[in-house]
């Protein structure tokens, strides 16, 4: 084995030569000047993470200092975490409103990009700058919003639902009532999907219009052409704001923390898993089983987005594979 | 036509949207069941900041050469309010102008990060010499990080003869002697006279011992059954009607008879059965979740109070209603009774002149089970100057102690400054008579606290607010299941 690292050369990958003189040197400019970036990537990202994975064998608080010697507790955090209804519920409430979430947030952004790449709306510049701008407003503002326009006491919503008539003992407590609290994070991520929707304008702009032309043509009316054409064209699209919106869900954290106060109320309901994460490192200070839970995190997020990119092939079109 | 469509749909969507930005203004959510103002340090009874404009912290002073610096952290109970930093900087400021030897600093953290900030602060082996005012929920946050302070009381002849013994045994525990009294907040019977009077009952009694008279004249016990039987009868519906007579309405209540203000479900179970330790084991591995019958029949009684056939204590989407002062009821003056501690008092002038304080109900063997919060000052085991902070200590405790409890509207623990802070409340609420009844409480300390230690206290206490909040807003909960479910996260908690 050490002789086979004392004969390692640097070679250039798929070409079996050897580098030049002058390749070499450029490769070393090249490493000396992503050096600082390699540090950085070191010391905030890859370390972190090695380190993580041995807090899990670890049992360390917070608070038992950076001095002292590690305790070695063996597999002892996966026993507690396969023990630990708590964190089986917050994946249970985090799947649950992930149900509610996934598909306004797939379809909401969708129709939205129909809608503003319709030739028959006016002004869609001035609404397509309308319906992106709570993108730039900070999102802990935003959720402070909401959380006052949600307010079951004052908030403008349940006001204009008294005017409207609706009997004060009916009115939906949004954040503070099991029944209500999902579709209540529902509305405020509704807010935000200006991003999502810019994506899949680009998408629809992309869309050749002889395939247009063609179905008009052949007689195809509009659900004819958008599940023929559109939809297939623009699947990559979508696919790409399913992966990210998945991946978000799972990490769901800000509004429950603002909006609920991290505290899980009303009845548990909003005890996500990231905010079981985020509590467990800082608020209980158990760092070892924090970061166990982070990796159990990381598994769930890895399989799903395996599973979706197997799925892939049998919903996602790409143009440039089926023409090879 | 199609046109149209999108342009309707546009328009309200913008509209939507724009009306999103204008209403509601930036008010956050109606307080939680469990969030109570700041005084004192009860658990779930965290202050909440994020609704009022964000407060300006002092910068510590800046260490002098030649002198040995003992610093103060504040922000894990109370004492983070604007007022409260400049009271105790001026106390600070009034230490280190007496001597020349030690200089105290005072650093105060965001209560919303002072659990961040001292967790960190310790983990760099740089943590403060002296936390406070801090209570049980604070102080478990970080077991086994403070001070037994045993030896230097030993050494400094500190003198305790000003407390209450009782006061001064609360704070023996496995870790020591963690604390000396500072300030304490007894509880006891808030109650509404012109409700009582508009329903003919007898006030409850002012003093222990004495019997209460229901309305057909027969004298009983007080205790939680009597208690439970008159807030019933105090309970009315829209129709004038109470819960114990036919017809009533429970789905149209506008007054109930009780309300356990700002209580978690430990604070109830520690009234209605009795302080208890409540895990086995002494290791991890090996505790296990240990509640008494006792207290699984207080949470019982709460849920049967809000839901049962006679209920009588609101729920918790009524008690966050603003009809009921958004999660304090009886300041909303709907509510006849409340058993809470003596920190209400700082939170109740919304609630009329009528109401009137009364002793707590006994168990059913006649035995009171009364509970104290209290806060004081602890030391932390890492400090490098245990003698100058003691001295520190000492000073806040004594010759500040008046001071610091008037601007924390804490009740002294000691004994000779409370003649001073009844007169305080005498002068804000003159038509209250039965103030002795806190003094008398004084002996009803629950030991072990309804705060007490448990492994991993903060998310053990955690895992029972859920349950509670689970209690308030589920009318058709699997009590026996949800409860049985609460003791296995436990024992999983502890063990963690």
């Amino acid at each position: 084995m050490f002789e086979e690292l004392s004969n390692f050369k640097l070679r250039i990958p798929g070409k079996g030569r050897n580098l030049t003189g002058g390749e070499r040197r450029e490769a070393r400019y090249g490493l000396s000047f992503i050096s600082l970036w390699i540090v950085g990537f070191l010391a905030f990202t890859l370390i972190p993470v090695i380190a993580t994975l041995i807090f899990t064998f670890v049992d360390l608080k917070i608070t038992d200092g950076i001095l002292n010697p590690l305790k070695f507790v063996g597999l002892q955090n996966y026993e507690t975490l396969f023990k630990d209804s708590q964190v089986w519920n917050s994946l249970g409430v985090t799947l649950k409103f992930g149900l509610f979430a996934l598909p306004v947030a797939i379809l909401f952004p969708l129709l939205l990009a129909l809608l503003m790449n319709s030739k028959s709306l006016k002004a869609s510049t001035l609404f397509r700058s309308l319906f992106y701008l709570p993108v730039i407003i900070p999102f802990v503002a935003a959720v402070f919003l909401w959380g006052g326009m949600l307010n079951p006491e004052n908030g403008w919503i349940n006001q204009a639902l008294a005017a409207m008539g609706v009997a004060q003992a009916s009115l939906p407590r949004w954040v503070n009532d099991t029944t209500w609290v999902y579709p209540s994070y529902v509305i405020m991520g509704i807010w935000g999907v200006g991003n999502a929707m810019l994506i899949l304008m680009s998408g629809l702009q992309g869309v050749p219009t002889e395939l247009y032309d063609a179905a008009k043509v052949d007689g195809a009316g509009w659900w004819a052409t958008f599940t023929n054409i559109t939809l297939p064209m623009i699947s990559p699209v979508i696919f790409y704001n399913l992966t990210l919106t998945i991946v978000e869900l799972f990490q769901y954290f800000l509004v429950p923390l603002v909006v609920n106060h991290g505290t899980g109320e009303p009845g548990g309901a909003t005890l996500f898993f990231n905010l079981v994460l985020y509590k467990t490192f800082f608020t209980y200070q158990s760092m070892s089983y924090g970061a166990t839970m982070a990796w159990l995190l990381f598994v769930v997020i890895l399989i799903v987005t395996i599973v979706l990119f197997a799925t892939a092939r049998y919903w996602v079109y790409y143009a440039s594979e089926s023409n090879r | 036509m199609k046109k149209n469509l999108y342009l309707l749909i546009a328009v309200f969507m913008v509209a939507s949207m724009l009306l999103a930005a204008c209403g509601g203004g930036t008010q956050a959510p109606a307080p939680t069941a469990t969030e109570a103002p700041a005084a004192g340090d009860t658990p779930g009874v965290e202050p909440t900041e994020t609704a009022e404009p964000t407060p300006t912290y002092l910068p510590p002073a800046t260490p002098e050469a030649g002198k040995i610096q003992v610093r103060w952290f504040v922000g894990l109970g109370t004492g983070t309010d604007p007022g409260q930093q400049l009271d105790q900087k001026k106390i600070a400021d009034d230490f280190n102008a007496s001597q020349d030897k030690i200089q105290l600093i005072l650093e105060v953290v965001p209560y919303n990060s002072a659990t961040d900030t001292l967790s960190t602060e310790i983990a760099s082996g740089n943590g403060p010499d002296i936390v406070g005012p801090v209570g049980w929920s604070g102080s478990n946050a970080f077991y086994g990080q403070w001070l037994d302070l045993k030896d230097l009381i030993a050494k400094n002849n500190y003198d305790t003869t000003d407390f209450d013994p009782a006061l001064v045994n609360m704070y023996q525990t496995e870790e020591g002697t963690v604390g000396l009294p500072f300030a304490t907040y007894p509880g006891a019977v808030f109650y509404q006279k012109k409700m009582f009077d508009e329903a003919g009952l007898a006030y409850p009694p002012a003093k222990y011992g004495e019997k209460y008279k229901m309305p057909d004249g027969s004298e009983v016990d007080w205790n939680w059954d009597t208690l439970t039987k008159i807030a019933k009868m105090l309970t009315v519906d829209k129709n004038n009607k109470d819960a114990t007579q036919d017809g009533f309405d429970k789905t149209q209540i506008v007054q109930y008879g009780f309300d356990p203000q700002y209580m978690a479900p430990f604070h109830l179970a520690d009234y209605i059965s009795g302080a208890a330790k409540v895990y086995t084991g002494d290791k991890k591995g090996e505790y296990k979740a240990a509640l008494p019958d006792g207290w699984k029949a207080a949470f019982k009684w709460w849920y049967d109070g809000m839901w049962g056939p006679q209920p009588f204590i609101p729920d918790g989407a009524k008690e966050q209603s603003a009809d009921y002062a958004s999660g304090n009821p009886f300041d909303g003056g709907k509510v006849a009774m409340a058993v809470t501690q003596s920190w209400y008092t700082c939170c109740i002038a919304e609630a009329g002149s009528s109401w009137e304080l009364g002793v707590l109900p006994a168990d059913a063997n006649g035995k009171v089970n009364g509970r104290v919060d209290a806060d004081t000052f602890r030391v932390w085991k890492g400090t490098k100057h245990p003698d100058e902070t003691f001295q520190v200590l000492a000073y806040l405790l004594g010759p500040s102690a008046q001071a610091l409890t008037k601007t924390y509207g804490a009740m002294p623990a000691r004994k000779s400054l409370l003649e001073a802070w009844f007169n305080d409340e005498k002068t804000q609420y003159p038509f209250v008579k039965n103030w002795d009844i806190f003094t008398v409480d004084l002996v009803y300390v629950d030991v072990p606290s309804g705060e007490g230690y448990m492994p991993n206290w903060t998310e053990a206490w955690n895992r029972t607010v859920t349950f509670q909040t689970l209690m308030q807003n589920n009318a058709t909960m699997d009590f026996d299941a949800e409860y049985n479910k609460m003791i296995d996260d436990l024992t999983v908690i502890f063990n963690k």
